[in-house]
């Protein structure tokens, strides 16, 4: 009993924390449904401001002329109906994970992006991984080397990555490592006609990896670097300075820790970012992610497809937002997210 | 005396005096290009595939039809930097705005403002840019606008926080009670003094821009009309295993425009607002 009084059980204060996890968790995902509504309600004014009949252009560009079938698509997407019906239709439909159907593919649009969409998280992690690891490491770097040599290089290797263009520097890549030297393959995601073991598919991974994340790697170096050099100033560092704690020790439990913080804000924003970036990656390196699905799609005027991707990209950046708040809670527990 | 002191602490950031000047290069290059190369820049002129330095007639080489690249590069920064300031300009238009209006009248329409930034942060930029020129056509026009509705956001952002703190102070409220309309107030006396970090966000999304139009264009999705730099990436991917500059130059001058305009960006930022320097 008497243990009890004492102090706080650590079980406990875990617990609370576990509630007020909860309750961010409940207030953002009521925040999140007049935000879907939005993207849906701008999806739907796109449909409307297309030139010409929406259904002529689907059945042109699709080859379909049979009059049953266009009756049926006529039905299926109440064209006789109100502009406010059709939009509650559109709602109704999506709320069920109706996209529509593909038929270039042949398939509903959800199974189409579904079927895409391993490799292009797998693309997506692995930027990240990348960005973060280099951008992180190569920040520490500056800003405890700051004013030198390798502080220089680091911020001219930032501004280049910053500046160059994904694709160009993909297809820099390529000629480089993949033509000249041959060390790595042009595209794809595995050998033509391998099975797809793990080292081919990680042999195939790297050059788009390289391409998608080195963007991100600069602007994380950048963030990281002031926000380290700001950190090091604050009071509690000074404390644990004159505790007599190393200066690497200070740098990585109490520094580094603190200055994470902003670069965990940018993920999270620009997960979004990333996921438009790997569109143009998977053109250039014929990954077959979403990426390529929308590339074929936009080509060939797959409307469906182009307003489904783009509706799932917006539902991924809500969930990494809402992701990123709670990391941040865990990682400051200060912090009182509204 | 003021713009020589802005001039002074401009210039004393050497990368953004660089940026400047090569800015400068490529913008008169912009528009002289007709001075330089009077003649039509995709006709076929020489041999194709020449590459750079092996004719001095074309100092850049030629494309796979014999087009002179450098000729080619000239006339695409005129294509590309103006849809880069455009984009910018609708831009920074949408961002004031709804910034001004956000911060100024506060309240619902502060929530409202607000929420819908949020909206267009949510939608994936790249992904809605292609969506709009797709449906809507590619044109310039379709491509500016689309450009400029994923990239004001943060100057709304940025241009409703220099109003909260301005719209308080002791010259609104001196200008309130004379009987001024919020309008006026708005525009010619809070704005003036919240545009120096909007500028600087405005120069910076023009780098956005470029980088944009040029992913644009090298998926083939831009003006059929306009030979931009982007284009000329995508046109010599073909080539790659022979002839890799017809893709490298322009990515080249792509990138070093782009890593210009965020020096100037950071230049301008040290000298309008003195406070954040050293940071």
């Amino acid at each position: 009993m008497a243990g009890e009084l004492v102090s706080p059980t650590p079980a406990l204060r875990g617990s609370a924390r576990r509630t007020a996890a909860l309750r961010l968790l409940r207030r953002r995902l009521i925040q999140a449904v007049p935000l879907m509504l939005g993207v849906v309600v701008i999806n739907f004014c796109l449909i409307q401001m297309a030139p010409g009949s929406f259904l002529e252009l689907m059945t042109a560009e699709n080859q379909v002329s049979d009059p049953a079938t266009v009756a049926l698509l006529r039905k299926t997407y109440g064209l006789e109906d109100p502009v406010w019906m059709q939009l509650l239709k559109y709602i109704w439909a999506l709320l069920h994970f109706d996209f529509g159907f593909s038929y270039r593919q042949n398939m509903p649009v959800i199974q189409a992006i579904w079927i895409h969409l391993p490799a292009t998280v797998l693309l997506m992690v692995s930027s990240i991984a990348l960005a973060v690891t280099v951008g992180v490491a190569a920040g520490v770097v500056a800003s405890m080397k700051v004013r030198t040599f390798w502080d220089s290089l680091v911020s001219v290797g930032a501004m280049f990555f910053y500046a160059a263009p994904s694709f160009w520097l993909g297809i820099m890549l390529i000629v480089l490592f993949s033509v000249k030297l041959g060390w790595l393959p042009v595209g794809g995601m595995m050998k033509i006609g391998g099975s797809g073991g793990v080292l081919d598919i990680l042999h195939h991974l790297i050059l788009p990896t390289l391409a998608l994340g080195l963007f991100y790697a600069a602007i994380y170096t950048r963030v990281m670097r002031s926000s380290m050099l700001e950190v090091a100033q604050a009071d509690f560092v000074r404390t644990a300075r004159a505790k007599g704690l190393s200066r690497n020790k200070v740098t990585i439990n109490h520094v580094l820790r603190n200055a994470l913080l902003p670069v965990v804000t940018i993920l999270g924003v620009q997960m979004g970012t990333v996921l438009a970036g790997s569109v143009v990656i998977e053109s250039v390196f014929s990954w077959p992610g979403v990426g390529s699905l929308l590339f074929d799609s936009v080509s060939s005027r797959n409307y469906p497809v182009v307003l489904g991707i783009m509706v799932l990209g917006s539902l991924v950046v809500i969930a990494a937002n809402i992701a990123v708040d709670l990391i941040y809670m865990w990682l400051d527990p200060r912090i009182e997210i509204r | 005396m003021q713009r020589f002191e802005f001039l002074g602490r401009f210039s004393r950031n050497r990368g953004a005096l660089v940026g400047a000047c090569l800015i400068l290069v490529v913008a008169l290059m912009a528009v002289f290009a007709s001075i330089f190369f009077p003649t039509d820049p995709l006709r076929i002129v020489g041999m194709p595939e020449l590459w750079p330095g092996e004719d001095p007639e074309f100092p850049l080489g030629t494309d796979s039809l014999g087009r002179d690249i450098l000729s080619m590069i000239v006339h695409g920064a005129r294509a590309t930097l103006l849809i880069g300031l455009f984009a910018s300009a609708v831009a920074t238009l949408i961002g004031v705005s709804v910034g001004a209006a956000a911060g100024y009248f506060g309240g619902w329409v502060d929530e409202i403002g607000m929420r819908v930034a949020e909206l267009f942060q949510t939608i994936p930029n790249l992904i809605f840019v292609l969506t709009i020129v797709v449906i809507l056509g590619s044109t310039l026009t379709n491509i500016v606008i689309a450009i400029g509705i994923v990239s004001w956001t943060p100057i709304a952002r940025m241009t409703r926080a220099e109003f909260l703190s301005l719209r308080d102070r002791e010259f609104v409220q001196a200008c309130r009670s004379m009987g001024m309309s919020d309008f006026r107030i708005i525009v010619s006396e809070i704005l003036p003094n919240a545009l120096p970090p909007v500028i600087v966000l405005s120069s910076l999304v023009v780098a956005g821009a470029i980088l944009f139009e040029s992913a644009v264009s090298f998926l083939g999705l831009g003006d059929p009309n306009v030979a931009s730099w982007g284009r000329l990436v995508g046109d010599g991917r073909q080539l790659i295993r022979s002839s890799w500059y017809i893709c490298a130059i322009p990515g080249i001058a792509i990138m070093i425009t782009v890593l210009c305009l965020n020096l100037v960006g950071d230049g301008l930022n040290d000298a309008l607002n003195p406070k954040l320097r050293d940071r």
